[in-house]
């Protein structure tokens, strides 16, 4: 399970980028709202037709 | 029978026109001809289907029809488990994945009359957008020798393109359906998250993990779909939602109906041929009446960067027990990518999975306000050669990799529904393509813009020279 120095730096890459975007996440964020985002966004569109 | 399509055979066998032995002939013909080459499939059953086709035939003489499907052959990638045949996933083990339950995707395809002919050859694990297989062959491009089909589906989109099998399932976890059926030169359908089961799959990345049809025209996929699609008891995240008559309204005119082309992330490092072959889909639309506005997204990358942390983290969890015991077994770009999981901490993961849940929630709003679908490409660059494609030290290949794919992941994360379609080809002959993606659960206006597209573009008539 060892990492490459390039490895290194893309993985360091890619948590900064995660730290960066989670600042301002609210409290209430959960991952189980994914999946309410997207049954929910399909029953508005069905209660407007 | 070769220049069918799915529903085309489908009518001439209701019809009694050919037989389901005929037709299952044809294609293992086809098979015996030209996987030697292609290497589309990992697990060819041709006596197993061959005895389907003549049972299938004694019923349809008996006037008893199993399904919309009944006598039309099918390849399944080989993720999808199905008793009585091994599932490798592209590894060097025989009989990788093991589970209680078939693949529900498969099941109601083979409970609507299809026919078995095989599993389908696939990127080991899953992990990697060329569809090479050191272990099974690398996958060849059946428009031009030598170049990738793209993957990790490789089987499944080459296999289609060459008329091999009428119809195949694949997965698609960072563009894994999308990308060979543009490299191939078919359609592919990555369905909304939750609109088909996964039960019976295996798992590269449960969050981002989603099952659909590669097939050569935009009627095949939806017919499909229509029989893959809805809630399962053994896949926890499957929608109960009712699942819609996609055939009902495709062929109804797009006039009206508002098409995004993103104006930031999509065109950037984009082969100049693969653009201009997307603005002049675009403007094919915009013919058919379709309101064609430039739009700035949400910053996509977000989303990719949100997508690779939660994938590499599920990848690394569920296939600890193969990295661990038997490292030798995996190709070495397979084995970097799996090792990167097991360094990103808990906190990391669920944050990532904390974003997505709001960037889908923002995107939806802020795009679907103003566009009913989008259009955007699907890859950076057409099919490249394969000697170049796999080049060089794991974590360049890696890299290379991400970059392949970093158009498609973006609809992983926000579990949109995501339609890939011919719209040409290059000066060297290879496909090209576009993705059109919608609102979650409207495939049915995905495909009906798809079905527009192609029928006024022709592309799908074309058949490469590496065909049935």
């Amino acid at each position: 399970m060892s990492e490459s120095p390039t490895q290194h730096v893309d993985l360091a890459n890619l948590t900064a980028a995660i730290e960066r975007a989670a600042v301002d996440l609210t409290l209430a964020e959960e991952p189980s709202r994914f999946i309410a985002a997207l049954e929910e966004a399909a029953g508005e569109r069905e209660g407007q037709r | 029978m070769t220049d069918l399509t799915l529903e085309e055979l489908a009518g001439a066998i209701r019809q009694r026109k050919i037989s389901v032995v005929e037709a299952t002939e044809d294609c293992l013909a086809g098979i015996r001809r030209l996987d030697g080459r292609l290497r589309t499939f990992i697990t060819p059953d041709p006596e197993g289907a061959l005895r389907k086709a003549r049972e299938l035939d004694t019923e349809a003489v008996a006037g008893r029809w199993r399904g919309p499907l009944h006598g039309v052959p099918l390849g399944f990638k080989d993720l999808c488990h199905l008793a009585g045949l091994p599932t490798s996933c592209g590894t060097r083990t025989k009989e990788y994945f093991a589970t209680p339950h078939d693949c529900t995707a498969a099941s109601r395809l083979v409970a609507a009359g299809a026919v078995t002919l095989g599993k389908l050859n696939m990127t080991e694990l899953a992990m990697g957008p060329f569809g090479d297989n050191a272990h099974h062959g690398h996958v060849q491009n059946p428009w031009r020798d030598g170049h990738i089909a793209g993957g990790s589906s490789s089987g499944s989109g080459a296999a289609v393109a060459a008329g091999l099998v009428m119809g195949a399932l694949g997965s698609d976890t960072g563009g894994s359906i999308r990308l060979p059926a543009a490299c191939c030169g078919v359609v592919g359908l990555k369905p909304t998250y939750g609109r088909v089961s996964r039960a019976g799959v295996m798992p590269l990345s449960w969050s981002n993990d989603h099952i659909g049809p590669l097939a050569r025209t935009v009627r095949d996929a939806a017919i499909m779909l229509q029989i893959i699609a809805g809630s399962d008891p053994h896949d926890a995240t499957s929608s109960h939602r009712a699942v819609p008559d996609y055939l009902a309204g495709i062929e109804a005119r797009i006039a009206g109906l508002r098409v995004a082309v993103p104006e930031n992330f999509f065109f950037e490092g984009v082969d100049p041929v693969v653009a201009s072959s997307v603005r002049d889909a675009a403007r094919t639309l915009a013919g058919l009446g379709a309101r064609v506005e430039v739009m700035q997204l949400p910053d996509p990358q977000t989303m990719n960067d949100v997508c690779n942390v939660i994938s590499r983290c599920e990848g690394a969890a569920v296939h600890a027990r193969l990295y661990r015991e038997r490292p030798d077994e995996i190709q070495p770009v397979v084995r970097a990518r799996l090792a990167l999981g097991f360094h990103i901490s808990a906190h990391d993961y669920l944050q990532a999975l904390r974003l997505r849940a709001k960037l889908t929630r923002e995107f939806v709003r802020d795009v679907f306000a103003k566009a009913d679908v989008l259009a955007a490409p699907v890859f950076p660059e057409p099919a490249p050669a394969l000697s170049h494609a796999i080049e060089g030290l794991p974590e360049e290949l890696a890299r290379r990799q991400g970059r392949f794919s970093r158009l498609t992941r973006p609809f992983n994360g926000l579990g949109l529904p995501a339609l890939a379609v011919p719209c040409g080809f290059s000066a060297a002959g290879l496909p090209l393509a576009f993705q059109i993606v919608g609102r979650p659960f409207d495939e049915a206006t995905v495909m009906r813009v798809g079905r527009a597209y192609e029928e006024a573009a022709g592309w799908y008539r074309r058949r490469p020279s590496s065909s049935v």
